[in-house]
C-alpha cells in the first residue's frame, strides 16, 4: 500500500515538475527566494517569547514580499524547533544549511544553543542573526564576523537598572534571583555597574533560590524582615511571574522598591492580569503602547491585525531583524553572504522604538532600553510601564574596549 | 556585608507562619501520596502530574465564573476532575500491575507522568497561568507589627483540617478501616470476602484526589506553569520517605520539617538557603533509615 502511494506521489511530482519547468522557461534558479531558516524554541515555556519573534518576522515578511521582495526576489523563510536543547538546535542548524541551502540563519533562545550554532556558522561561513539568547558571550567574548545579535543581552541590561537605579536615593540593596547562570549574571552586571556610577551603595544581603522554586513566599517575608531600602530581582521567566505573584500577596511592594528587569514587559504583566503589584521598577525593550510614534502605532496595528493580540518584546527583535536582513539585502546588491555582512555593519533602520543602528565592531544591534513604573490604568485588563524613562543605546552598550578585553585582544 | 540580618520575634514567627502554611500545602500532596503508597504499595511519580492537573483545572474553572465565586468552584471541583482521571488510570492500567516489581512500577509511574505532562500542554498549552485568591483572602493582615498574606493562613487552617478529615476516615469509617487492613496484609482482607479490586480503587483515587486538592490549593500563591510537577515530585518523595513510607502522619511530620527549615533558612542564611531541607533530610535518613514513624513497608 505504502509503496502505490509513493509510486502516485512520484508520478504526481514528475508532472508537476514539467508542467513548472514548460511554464517558467527562463529557469528556476534566477526566481528562486532568498531562504532564511529560524531555529527557536517551540514547545514549553519559552513559546511567550519565541511565537512573538516569528510572527513578528511573519509580518514584516510580508510586507516586504508584498512589495516584490528584495533584489526582484521573495524571502521565504523554515522554522525549526530545538525544543531548547543545545544538540537539537546545532543539528537542526545543520540541517537547514545542508539540506534546506538556506541562505541566513536566525534564532534562538537558548544561550548554550545559540553559542554552538555560532561557532558552526563561523566554520561554515553562514550570517547568523541571534534573536533572543541574553549571553554577553555572543557578541562579546565569542564573537565574530558571522554572527550578530539583534536583542539586549546581560551586560546591556545591567547597565541600563544601574544607570535607572543610579537616579534613585536608595543606598542599602538587597539581591534576590534564580540560582543559575542567568541569575548570577544578570545580578552582577547590575552590581558591578551600579557601585561604578554611585560607590556609596552597600550591598546588605542576598538570596537565591533554585531555578523553577514553587513558592517564593518565605523568601520576600525573610527580606522584608531586613529592611533593605531597595531589592534587585535577578530572575528569570517563570521565578518573575512568581516573584510579582508574592509581592502584591505580601504586601512586600508596597513596603519596599523593587527592581526586576523585564517586570514593565507584557511577557510578565499580562499573564498577572491585575494581580500584578504597582510601583515595581522595570526595565525593557519595547511597549507596544511606547514610544507613541507612527511607526510603532503602524507595527501594532500590522501584529495585531493579523494574530489579534499585542506586540511583545520578541515581536520587536523579530520585525527588527527582518527589517536588517532585507535593508542589508538591498545594499549588497545580489545574496552574497560576505557582501550581506558588510552591508550589515554598521547598518541603520528607522524602527518602532527609532533609528537602531547595527555596531560594526561588535555587530550588537544598539537598542534603546525603557525604564518605567508598573501601575493599573482602565484601559487594559493588565498592568502598564508608567512614567517611562529612555536610556540611549549608548549609555547601555558595553565599550569597544571592553569587548576588545573579553575577546583577549 | 552583614551575614546575619537583624530580625526580632515578630518576623521570625511571620517566617514560621510562612513555613507552616507551605508545610500544610506540601502535606496535602504528601497524604496522598503516602496512603497510595501504604495500601497499593505504588510508588506513583504521576503524582506530581495530578497535582499540576488540580492546579490547572484550577485555572480553567476559576475563568468559569467571574470574581472570587471562580475560585471556591475550582477548589472543589479540581479535585473531583483529578479523581477522576484517576479512577480511569486505575481501572484501565494500574489494577493491571499490582503484582509487578517496584522497579516496574517506578517506570510506568514515570512513563505515565510524562504522558499527562504532554496532555497537560496540549489542552492547556505553554503559557504561564496566574490564579487570584479570593477576595476574602487577598492581601494580608497585621499581627505584632509584622504581615501575613491572609491567604497563608487560610492554608494553615486548610492543613489542619484536611488531617482531622484524613484521621475521621481512617480511624472511623469502614472504608479507611479495610484500607488500613489492606495495607498490612491485602490476601487476608480478600479472604474475607471483601472485593480487594474496587478498595484499591477506592483508595488510589482518595490519594490522587489529595494531589488535586494540593494542585487547587498552591495555585493562588504561584505561577501554574509546566514543569511544576517535577519539582513537586521530588520533595514529595522525599518527605513521604524521613516520614516513614505509607505513614500518613509521617508525611505530617516530614512536610513540616521540610517547611519550616526552608523558611527559617531562607531567614538566618538567606545564601545558602536551597540547601536546608535537603540537609533536614540527610540527618533523618542518617539517625532513623526507616523513616521518623513506623513503616507500614
Amino acid at each position: 500500500m505504502k509503496r502505490i502511494v509513493t509510486m502516485k506521489g512520484l508520478a504526481l511530482f514528475a508532472v508537476l515538475l514539467a508542467a513548472f519547468l514548460f511554464f517558467h522557461p527562463s529557469g528556476v534558479k534566477a526566481q528562486a527566494p532568498i531562504k532564511v531558516g529560524i531555529i527557536d524554541t517551540y514547545t514549553g515555556p519559552p513559546t511567550t517569547y519565541t511565537y512573538d519573534v516569528r510572527d513578528a518576522f511573519k509580518v514584516a515578511m510580508d510586507e516586504i514580499n508584498a512589495k516584490g521582495g528584495v533584489l526582484g526576489r521573495k524571502i521565504e523563510f523554515t522554522t525549526r524547533d530545538d525544543k531548547f536543547k543545545v544538540d537539537i538546535g546545532l543539528s537542526m542548524a545543520k540541517e537547514l544549511v545542508m539540506n534546506e541551502k538556506v541562505d541566513i540563519l536566525m534564532g534562538t533562545i537558548n544561550s548554550a544553543g545559540t553559542l554552538a550554532i555560532s561557532e558552526f556558522c563561523k566554520t561554515e561561513k553562514i550570517p547568523f542573526l541571534v534573536t533572543f539568547s541574553k549571553s554577553d558571550k555572543i557578541t562579546g567574548e565569542k564573537g565574530h564576523r558571522y554572527v550578530f545579535s539583534i536583542t539586549e543581552n546581560t551586560v546591556m541590561i545591567g547597565k541600563a537598572a544601574a544607570v535607572a537605579l543610579s537616579k534613585k536615593p536608595f543606598l542599602k540593596y538587597w539581591i534576590a534571583g534564580d540560582d543559575y547562570e542567568y541569575g548570577h549574571a544578570l545580578a552582577d552586571g547590575v552590581w558591578g555597574n551600579l557601585k561604578k556610577i554611585k560607590p556609596k551603595v552597600e550591598l546588605v544581603g542576598q538570596s537565591w533560590w533554585k531555578v523553577g522554586e514553587p513558592d517564593l513566599t518565605p523568601y520576600l517575608t525573610a527580606i522584608s524582615a531586613a529592611k533593605p531600602d531597595a531589592v534587585i530581582f535577578a530572575t528569570g521567566a517563570a521565578s518573575m511571574v512568581n516573584a510579582m505573584k508574592v509581592a502584591k500577596a505580601t504586601g512586600f511592594a508596597e513596603k519596599i522598591p523593587m527592581f526586576v528587569h523585564t517586570a514593565t514587559e507584557l511577557s510578565t504583566l499580562a499573564p498577572l492580569g491585575p494581580e500584578a503589584p504597582e510601583k515595581v521598577i522595570g526595565t525593557s525593550n519595547y511597549h507596544f503602547y511606547y514610544p507613541d510614534t507612527p511607526h510603532n502605532k503602524s507595527f501594532v496595528k500590522a501584529f495585531r491585525d493579523a494574530y489579534g493580540r499585542y506586540p511583545k518584546v520578541g515581536a520587536l527583535y523579530g520585525y527588527l531583524t527582518a527589517q536588517f536582513i532585507a535593508k542589508a539585502l538591498g545594499k549588497a546588491g545580489k545574496m552574497d553572504r560576505e557582501k550581506f555582512i558588510d552591508a550589515l555593519e554598521g547598518m541603520k533602520i528607522d524602527s518602532p522604538v527609532g533609528e537602531v543602528a547595527m555596531r560594526a565592531y561588535d555587530h550588537q544591534a544598539m537598542l534603546p532600553m525603557f525604564m518605567g513604573v508598573t501601575k493599573k490604568v482602565p484601559t487594559y485588563s493588565f498592568l502598564i510601564a508608567s512614567d517611562i524613562v529612555t536610556i540611549p543605546a549608548k549609555d547601555v552598550m558595553p565599550s569597544i574596549e571592553e569587548i576588545k578585553k573579553a575577546r583577549g585582544q | 556585608m552583614g551575614f546575619l540580618p537583624t530580625f526580632g520575634p515578630a518576623e521570625l514567627l511571620s517566617q514560621l507562619i510562612v513555613g507552616l502554611s507551605r508545610a500544610m500545602i506540601l502535606f496535602v500532596v504528601c497524604a496522598g501520596l503516602s496512603f497510595v503508597l501504604g495500601v497499593l504499595r505504588v510508588p506513583n511519580i504521576a503524582h506530581g502530574s495530578l497535582y499540576m492537573i488540580g492546579a490547572f483545572a484550577t485555572y480553567s474553572f476559576s475563568k468559569s465564573l467571574t470574581g472570587s465565586a471562580g475560585f471556591w468552584l475550582a477548589l472543589l471541583l479540581a479535585p473531583l476532575v483529578v479523581a477522576l482521571i484517576s479512577l480511569v488510570a486505575e481501572r484501565a492500567l494500574f489494577r493491571h500491575l499490582y503484582q509487578r516489581e517496584h522497579l516496574m512500577l517506578l517506570l510506568f509511574t514515570f512513563a505515565l507522568a510524562l504522558i499527562l505532562g504532554d496532555l497537560v500542554k496540549i489542552f492547556w498549552g505553554a503559557e504561564y497561568r496566574s490564579v487570584a485568591a479570593p477576595d476574602l483572602l487577598k492581601g494580608s493582615i497585621s499581627m505584632l507589627g509584622s504581615s501575613f498574606p491572609r491567604y497563608n493562613l487560610f492554608l494553615i487552617f486548610i492543613g489542619l483540617l484536611v488531617a482531622i478529615a484524613l484521621w475521621l476516615f481512617v480511624n472511623k469509617t469502614k472504608i479507611g478501616k479495610i484500607s488500613r487492613a489492606a495495607a498490612v496484609d491485602r490476601d487476608m482482607v480478600g479472604l474475607l470476602g471483601i472485593n480487594v479490586s474496587w478498595v484499591f480503587a477506592g483508595a488510589f483515587v482518595i490519594g490522587c484526589c489529595l494531589a488535586g486538592l494540593g494542585g487547587a490549593l498552591v495555585a493562588p500563591t504561584v505561577s501554574i506553569t509546566l514543569g511544576m510537577d517535577h519539582t513537586l515530585i521530588i520533595e514529595a518523595f522525599l518527605i513521604v520517605t524521613i516520614g516513614g513510607l505509607g505513614n500518613m502522619w509521617g508525611a505530617l511530620v516530614g512536610s513540616l520539617i521540610f517547611g519550616v527549615t526552608q523558611s527559617l533558612g531562607v531567614l538566618f542564611f538567606p545564601q545558602f538557603a536551597i540547601v536546608f531541607p535537603y540537609a533536614a533530610v540527610v540527618i533523618v535518613l542518617l539517625l532513623r533509615p526507616k523513616g521518623l514513624l513506623k513503616s507500614v513497608w
